[in-house]
């Protein structure tokens, strides 16, 4: 009896990570944030996308977005790609702010929550690295300046 | 010791000896236990760890809605530190923890045969709690609903052969079943702006074992909190708080229970991105109290420390 409760509370709290272990990332369809072409996630099939959702007013998103920036341009790689999902309510905000920090990488306009809500985006920064096969293999939270150091290093053993 | 003083000693440490328990109970919260609670949004997976200690004086002499003066000098006040921890078992689904350690002190008159320590751990409570809607950049609302339950793991045995009057027990020594809710209104995407109501009701039918058991209380807040920058944050709101006069044996405990207004206010730092501390107080607005006069809350004030895992 003892070691049942045991084994329940084990897998209650495994719970989390054993879910997301097993996740496809959701494919979705969005438009850039800076013309109305609309991008699909599933387009991407086969390379190793990093997705991070962002918003102008997210204190943390203001550090990371150039640090992706520069690891991106690091990697260089036509394996690798990031699509930044801006979620401001007001759009011209995210155009703002990519005014004053330009990024070389993808940045679509999700301003209703059309991609967030599917991926329960319920704070930012939320970054998620998806490998070749749409699998997310990692879900990143509370950016800390210095994390894609990590990260980096992990995007280049996928691309190995 | 003159042959007066020594007569005055005996009859006082008499009267402690041999008064009923309830006499001078106080209409007091006791130990923070649900509001040290972090109600933060929890993700599957978020261990959040807080640890609080309120220091909460009780010496406010209150005949219904009027404050009485008091004669006695008598002081009362307790201090709790309340360890609790808080984890995302589930999608929308969490359960928190908390033990408490409560030291209470009662002083009455000069004499130091008037004063009287006690101390011990205090109550457990276990939350469990559904939240159907969280605050996220799409939703401005949180609806957070709880079940819980407060254990009476600690001493409620405190005094040895002085009867100690129930509320200087650490602990109540009977069982409670919580129920919990919460609300929040955020005012713009970023939530640096929210509306905060909570309300909870603490059912007590359970007797200690010395047939004892306290009224039924029901708690209501509101109020407005706001993030300054990355690290500030202020709060300000109102607590409502009623029980119903404590019981012996099925019968009313005269002197006990009523209604309470509090103003709560808090501010908050941010220490590092997982540590966040807090200072927080209670002062009384206005109390309608039940029978001829009761000792209650003058002020209390608790310090907490979060940390996220």
């Amino acid at each position: 009896m003892r070691f049942k409760f045991i084994r329940y509370i084990s897998l209650i709290f495994c719970l989390p990570g054993f879910v997301l272990a097993q996740e496809m990332a959701l494919d979705f369809s969005a438009p850039m944030i800076s013309r109305n072409e609309q991008i699909r996630l599933s387009d991407y099939r086969g390379k190793i996308v990093f997705l991070d959702f962002w918003a102008s007013w997210c204190p943390p998103c203001l550090v990371s977005l150039p640090a992706y920036d520069k690891m991106y341009r690091e990697l260089n790689s036509e394996e690798f790609v990031i699509i930044a999902i801006n979620v401001d309510e007001d759009t011209d905000d995210g155009l703002d702010f990519l005014e004053d920090h330009p990024v070389s990488y993808l940045v679509l306009a999700d301003p209703d929550g059309d991609v967030g809500i599917p991926y329960g985006i319920r704070k930012l920064p939320v970054s998620y690295l998806i490998d070749s096969q749409g699998r997310i293999i990692e879900r990143y939270r509370n950016y800390k300046p210095g994390d894609e150091i990590a990260l980096k290093q992990k995007i280049k053993d996928l691309l190995q | 010791m003159t042959t007066k003083n020594l007569t005055l000693s005996l009859l006082l440490l008499s009267s402690l000896l041999l008064s009923p328990a309830e006499a001078a109970t106080c209409s007091c919260a006791g130990a923070p236990l649900l509001s040290a609670i972090d109600s933060s949004s929890t993700e599957p997976g978020d261990l959040f760890i807080n640890y609080t200690t309120e220091v909460h004086e009780i010496s406010d002499l209150v005949e219904g809605t009027k404050d009485i003066r008091d004669e006695s000098n008598r002081e009362r006040s307790s201090i709790s530190q309340v360890l609790s921890a808080t984890y995302g078992i589930a999608d929308r689904w969490s359960i928190s923890g908390l033990l408490s350690y409560v030291e209470h002190s009662r002083s009455v008159g000069t004499s130091f045969l008037g004063e009287q320590n006690t101390s011990g751990l205090g109550d457990a409570v276990v939350l469990l709690r559904y939240t159907p809607s969280y605050i996220t950049p799409f939703s401005r609302h949180a609806i957070s609903l709880g079940v819980g339950v407060r254990l009476p793991v600690g001493k409620d045995d405190a005094g040895g052969l002085i009867t100690q009057s129930e509320d200087m027990h650490p602990s109540v020594g009977a069982q409670g079943e919580i129920l919990w809710s919460s609300y929040s209104y955020a005012f713009n995407q970023a939530a640096t702006l929210q509306l905060n109501l909570s309300t909870n009701y603490t059912f007590n039918s359970e007797e200690n074992d010395r047939n004892y058991s306290l009224g039924d209380e029901f708690n209501f807040s509101v109020g407005i909190s706001q993030s300054i920058g990355t690290r500030f944050g202020y709060s300000a709101g109102l607590r409502y708080r009623t029980t119903n006069a404590d019981e012996r044996n099925g019968f009313d405990i005269p002197n006990s229970g009523g209604e309470w207004l509090d103003f709560v206010p808090a501010i908050q730092y941010g220490v590092t991105d997982d540590l966040t501390i807090s200072l927080s107080g209670r002062i009384p607005i206005t109390r309608d109290l039940e029978g001829a006069l009761q000792f209650t809350t003058s002020y209390s004030y608790a310090f907490s420390m979060t940390y996220a895992l």
